[in-house]
C-alpha cells in the first residue's frame, strides 16, 4: 500500500485493525504484520506494507504497474478509466479550503477570492461531483446546518473589492499538497484573475500566501471534529472548547461562524476520500463510510 | 610665403583632395550596393517569413480539420456531459503538435483547453460570429493566456452532428520558437512585437533568442507602426549598433493591427567597410602627402632654384654689379629667362657704356660751353683794349701813353677775371682728399655764420641759428666743411635778392648729425631740384655752377648724403647727414 503523508512517529498514523506494527521507518515505510489474536479473527493478509511520502501521480502510476495494490486517489482520478481497477470511496469526511496565511491582513482580499470561487464549475469537472460544494467546514451530514453556510459567487462584488485594493495587495501566491490538486488550483487562480487578483500557483511552497488545503475529519463528533479542523486549519480564530457535546446546534454554528470570520479559511468542498485497489484485491471495499481502513477481510490473489 | 611653400601647399591640398573625393565616391558607391544587397536580403527573408506563415497555416488548419473530423470530436459534440472531457485538449494538441487547442461546445462555451486547461467553461463567443471558418483559413489572433497575452496564427474546424457543433479552435504561438525556425541570414535577426496597444512594452519584443536586445530603440518605429499600420523602413543606432528595420504589420482576422513583424538588418559591416576605407583613405593620403611633400620639395627645388639665382643676380644687378649672369643649364623655360637675364644685363652694359661716353661727350660740350662762355667775356674787353691801343700808336701817338696806361690797367683786370675763372674750374678739378678730425658742426656754423654777417646784412637777410645743444661731433675735413657752408650760404643769399630769412639748424641724429641750411627765397622747381648738383647747372645769371656741385662732392667724401627740399615760392631747404 502506498500513502502520501510521510509520518515521523507510528502513533501518527492510525494503524489497520486486526494488524500490528512490526517495522517502521521513519517518514518512508512501515509494515503491520496479521494480529493473530485480533478481536474479529486472524486477518486473511499476513501483512500489510505501507509505503509513505508517496505522490499522488506516483502512486497511481504503481498501481498500474502493479508496484502497489491499495493506494490514495486523487480528486481527478474518477475521470481517468484504467483497467481493473477497483475505486473505493468513503463519505465526504474531508474538507477542501482556502487557509490565509498571516501575511494577508486585507480582509477585503480573502472575501474577494471567496467571492470569486465557481466551486460550482470545479465540483462539476474537475471534481467530477464527488464530494458536495459546501461553504462549511462541517459537512452536512455531520453538522446538519451546513446549508446555513451557502457558498456565494459574486464577482462584481469581489471586482469591487479588488478595486479598492493597492496595486501591491492584489498578488497573492496559491500552493497545493500535491500536484494532484493544482487544476483546481489553477482553477481558483483563473477565477481570482477575473476578479482582478493575481494568483500564482505553486506546488509544496512553504512560503505561499494561500494554501488549498484537504484535512481529514478525525471525528464524527461535531464539535471534536470542528476543534480539530480548528487545529488542523491553523485558523486566526480561537478554536472552540473541547469537548462541547453538551452544546447546542446554534453553539455550534456560531464556533463555527466564529471559525469562519474574517475569510481566514474559506471552505470549498466536502470530499470524500478516494482509494483505489488493484484488480488482485479482494474482499473490499477496504475503507469504512468515515474513510477508516478496513483490510481485516481483503486478500490478494497469488500473481499469474 | 614662399614660392615653394605655396607650391608645396597646393601639392599637399591636391593629394588630400583626390583621395578625399575618391574615398567619397567608393564609399558611396559600397553604400549604395550595400543598401541594394541589404535590400534584397530583406525582400528574400519577408517572402521566406511569408512563406513560413503559409505553409504553417496550411497545416494548422489540416491538423485542426483533422482533429474536428475525428470521431471523438464528434462524440464530444453530441456528448450530454462536457466535463468528462476536460482534459482532451491537452492530449490532443500534444499529439498533433500544437501550441493551442480550445475544443468549445456549439454555444461557445470552452468544453477543454489545453493552452489554459483552467478556462473550462468559459465562452468563447468570436468563434460563433465566423459561418464558414474553413473558407477563412488560418488567421492571427491574440490569445489571453495564463502567462499573459500571445500571438498566435490559428485556424478553426466544426464537427457538426445533427443539430450538435462542436469548435476546434488550435494553432501555434508566434514566439520565439516560431523565429528560430526561420532561416535568417548572418547579420540580420527577426524581431516580434506581439502587444500592440497604447503603451510600449519592450518586454513584448522578442527575437529568436528571447527580448531583443535594444528594443526601446524600436519604440517610436513601433509606435508609428501603430499609427499607420503600413510597411516602414528605418535605420535605428549608430555607429557599428546602427541597423535597419522592415516593419511589417501583423493584422488579425478582423484587419486590426496585432503585432509588428521586424526584419533587421545590421550595418555593422557596412560601418566598418566604411570606416576602414576611411583608415585606408587616411593612410593613403598621408602616404601621398609625405610622398607629396618629398616630390614637391625635389620639384619645387628644381625649379626655384634658377629662379632663385635669378633673384640673386638681378639683386646684384641692382647693387651694380652689370656684370652679373645666371648659368644657363637647361633648355627649358627657366634656361630660357636664364638666357633672357643675361642677354638684358649684357644689353644693360652696353647702354650704360653708351650712356657715360654720351654724358662724358656732354660733359666736354658742356665744359667748353662754358669756357667758351666764360673765356669770351673777358677776352672781348681785351680784344677792344689792344685794338684801341694799336689805333692810338698808329693814330694818336701823342694820347698813346694815356691809352696804354689805361689799356694795361683794363688787360690786367680782365687777365685776373680769366685767372679767376681759370682758378674756379682748377679748384673743382683738384678736390682734395678730406683730412678727418673731430669736428662740432655748430661751431663751424657759427663760425662761418660770423663771416657772411655783413654781407648778410648788406643783402638785408636775417640769419637764425638753431643749434642742438646735444650735437655729437663728427668726423669730417674742417676746410671743406667751412666751404660746403660758405656755398650754401651764398646760394641762399643769391635766392633771396629781396632779403627773408636765412636759418641754419643742426639736428642730433644718434652718433651722426644732420645740418639745414634754409632760405625763404622763391624755391626751385622739381626738375631744377633734379639738376642742382649737377656740374655747371646754375639758375643764376652768374656763376659757373659748380657750387653744389663741390659741395655734393664733399660730402661724397665724407661718406655723408646731401639732399633738397623745395616748393616753389615757399624756399628751399639743403640737408646734409654726416657720421
Amino acid at each position: 500500500m502506498e500513502i502520501r503523508e510521510a509520518h515521523e512517529k507510528p502513533e501518527e498514523m492510525a494503524a489497520p485493525a486486526g494488524f500490528n506494527l512490526s517495522a517502521w521507518e521513519a517518514g518512508k515505510r512501515a509494515v503491520y504484520a496479521a494480529d493473530e489474536n485480533a478481536a474479529g479473527g486472524r486477518p486473511y493478509l499476513d501483512s500489510i506494507e505501507i509505503q509513505m511520502g508517496r505522490t499522488l501521480r506516483d502512486q497511481s502510476t504503481d498501481l498500474e504497474l502493479g508496484k502497489a495494490d491499495v493506494v490514495e486517489l486523487g480528486p481527478n482520478e474518477l475521470r481517468r478509466q484504467v483497467a481493473g481497477r477497483q475505486v473505493w470511496s468513503s463519505s465526504p469526511v474531508q474538507v477542501v479550503a482556502l487557509v490565509f496565511g498571516p501575511r494577508v491582513e486585507d480582509a477585503r482580499v480573502r472575501e474577494a477570492l471567496a467571492l470569486a470561487v465557481d466551486r460550482a464549475a470545479i465540483h462539476n469537472v474537475l471534481l467530477q461531483r464527488q464530494g458536495e460544494i459546501s461553504g462549511a467546514l462541517l459537512p452536512q451530514w455531520l453538522s446538519g446546518e451546513a446549508f446555513l453556510f451557502a457558498p456565494a459567487l459574486d464577482m462584481a462584488k469581489a471586482r469591487a473589492l479588488v478595486s479598492g485594493l493597492p496595486a501591491a495587495a492584489r498578488t497573492i501566491s496559491l500552493t497545493v499538497s500535491d500536484a494532484a490538486w493544482k487544476p483546481i488550483a489553477d482553477r481558483i487562480a483563473l477565477n481570482a484573475r477575473d476578479a482582478g487578483l493575481v494568483v500564482p500557483v505553486t506546488v509544496q511552497s512553504g512560503n505561499a500566501d494561500v494554501r488549498l488545503v484537504e484535512v481529514r475529519l478525525a471525528s464524527s463528533d461535531p464539535w471534536r471534529a470542528l476543534a480539530e479542523l480548528a487545529a488542523e486549519l491553523g485558523s486566526a480564530a480561537p478554536a472552540p472548547p473541547e469537548p462541547a457535546r453538551a452544546g447546542t446546534a446554534e453553539a455550534l454554528y456560531g464556533a463555527e461562524s466564529g471559525l469562519l470570520d474574517g475569510f481566514h479559511v474559506i471552505p470549498l468542498f466536502h470530499l470524500p476520500l478516494l482509494f483505489g485497489a488493484g484488480a488482485r484485491v479482494k474482499g473490499g471495499p477496504g475503507v469504512t463510510p468515515l474513510g477508516e481502513w478496513h483490510f481485516e477481510n481483503l486478500w490478494v490473489e497469488a500473481r499469474p | 610665403m614662399t614660392f615653394r611653400t605655396r607650391l608645396l601647399l597646393i601639392f599637399t591640398v591636391a593629394v588630400a583632395a583626390a583621395v578625399g573625393v575618391v574615398e567619397l565616391v567608393v564609399s558611396s558607391r559600397a553604400r549604395e550596393a550595400f543598401e541594394t544587397n541589404e535590400a534584397h536580403r530583406v525582400d528574400a527573408l519577408a517572402a521566406q517569413v511569408s512563406t513560413e506563415f503559409r505553409r504553417r497555416g496550411e497545416e494548422i488548419v489540416r491538423k485542426v480539420e483533422s482533429i474536428a473530423a475525428s470521431p471523438g470530436a464528434n462524440e464530444m459534440a453530441i456528448s450530454p456531459d462536457a466535463s468528462k472531457y476536460v482534459n482532451d485538449a491537452e492530449a490532443l494538441a500534444s499529439t498533433d503538435g500544437l501550441d493551442l487547442l480550445d475544443l468549445v461546445a456549439g454555444d461557445g462555451t470552452i468544453v477543454s483547453s489545453a493552452e489554459w486547461p483552467a478556462r473550462f467553461g468559459y465562452k468563447e463567443d468570436w468563434l460563433r460570429e465566423e459561418p464558414d471558418w474553413k473558407a477563412r483559413g488560418a488567421f492571427l489572433k491574440r490569445e489571453d493566456l495564463p502567462d499573459g497575452p500571445a500571438l498566435a496564427l490559428l485556424a478553426v474546424g466544426t464537427a457538426n452532428v445533427d443539430d450538435r457543433r462542436l469548435y476546434v479552435a488550435g494553432g501555434e504561438r508566434l514566439d520565439r520558437e516560431f523565429l528560430s525556425t526561420l532561416a535568417v541570414p548572418a547579420g540580420m535577426r527577426v524581431l516580434l512585437y506581439s502587444s500592440m496597444g497604447p503603451k510600449f512594452s519592450e518586454a513584448q519584443l522578442i527575437g529568436a533568442g528571447g527580448p531583443a536586445a535594444g528594443g526601446a530603440a524600436l519604440r517610436t518605429l513601433i509606435e508609428d507602426m501603430e499609427r499607420g499600420q503600413r510597411e516602414i523602413t528605418r535605420t535605428v543606432g549608430r555607429g557599428v549598433a546602427a541597423e535597419t528595420f522592415h516593419a511589417l504589420p501583423l493584422t488579425g482576422y478582423d484587419g486590426g493591427l496585432l503585432g509588428v513583424l521586424l526584419i533587421g538588418s545590421s550595418l555593422k559591416e557596412l560601418v566598418e567597410l566604411e570606416a576602414a576605407m576611411l583608415r585606408t583613405a587616411i593612410i593613403v593620403a598621408a602616404a601621398g602627402i609625405l610622398i607629396g611633400i618629398a616630390l614637391s620639395w625635389w620639384a619645387t627645388a628644381r625649379v626655384t632654384r634658377p629662379v632663385r639665382l635669378l633673384a640673386e643676380s638681378a639683386g646684384r644687378v641692382a647693387a651694380g654689379d652689370w656684370g652679373a649672369t645666371v648659368a644657363v643649364t637647361s633648355t627649358d623655360e627657366m634656361g630660357q629667362l636664364a638666357g633672357a637675364f643675361n642677354r638684358m644685363t649684357h644689353e644693360l652694359v652696353g647702354q650704360r657704356e653708351r650712356l657715360v661716353q654720351a654724358e662724358r661727350v656732354a660733359a666736354w660740350r658742356e665744359l667748353a660751353r662754358r669756357l667758351a662762355h666764360e673765356l669770351k667775356n673777358p677776352l672781348f674787353p681785351l680784344q677792344i683794349t689792344v685794338e684801341n691801343m694799336q689805333r692810338a700808336r698808329e693814330s694818336y701817338p701823342e694820347q698813346f701813353d694815356e691809352v696804354f696806361r689805361e689799356g694795361t690797367s683794363t688787360l690786367l683786370a680782365e687777365l685776373a677775371n680769366l685767372k679767376q675763372i681759370i682758378g674756379r674750374f682748377s679748384d673743382f678739378a683738384k678736390m682734395p682728399a678730406p683730412e678727418m678730425e673731430a669736428l662740432n658742426l655748430n661751431a663751424v656754423a657759427a663760425e662761418t655764420m660770423k663771416l657772411f654777417e655783413g654781407q648778410l646784412a648788406k643783402a638785408h637777410v636775417r640769419a637764425s641759428t638753431e643749434f642742438d645743444a646735444a650735437l655729437p661731433a663728427v668726423q669730417a675735413d674742417r676746410e671743406q666743411m667751412i666751404r660746403v657752408l660758405r656755398n650754401l650760404v651764398l646760394n641762399a643769399i643769391d635766392a633771396m635778392p629781396e632779403g627773408g630769412t636765412l636759418t641754419v639748424r643742426t639736428v642730433a641724429m644718434g652718433t651722426g648729425a644732420r645740418l639745414e641750411v634754409s632760405d625763404t627765397g622763391q624755391g626751385l622747381t622739381p626738375e631744377e631740384c633734379e639738376r642742382l648738383f649737377t656740374p655747371y647747372y646754375t639758375t643764376k645769371t652768374h656763376g659757373t655752377g659748380l657750387g653744389l656741385a663741390i659741395v655734393q662732392s664733399v660730402i661724397s667724401d665724407h661718406k655723408g648724403r646731401i639732399s633738397v627740399a623745395s616748393e616753389k615760392g615757399n624756399g628751399t631747404t639743403f640737408r646734409i647727414e654726416l657720421g
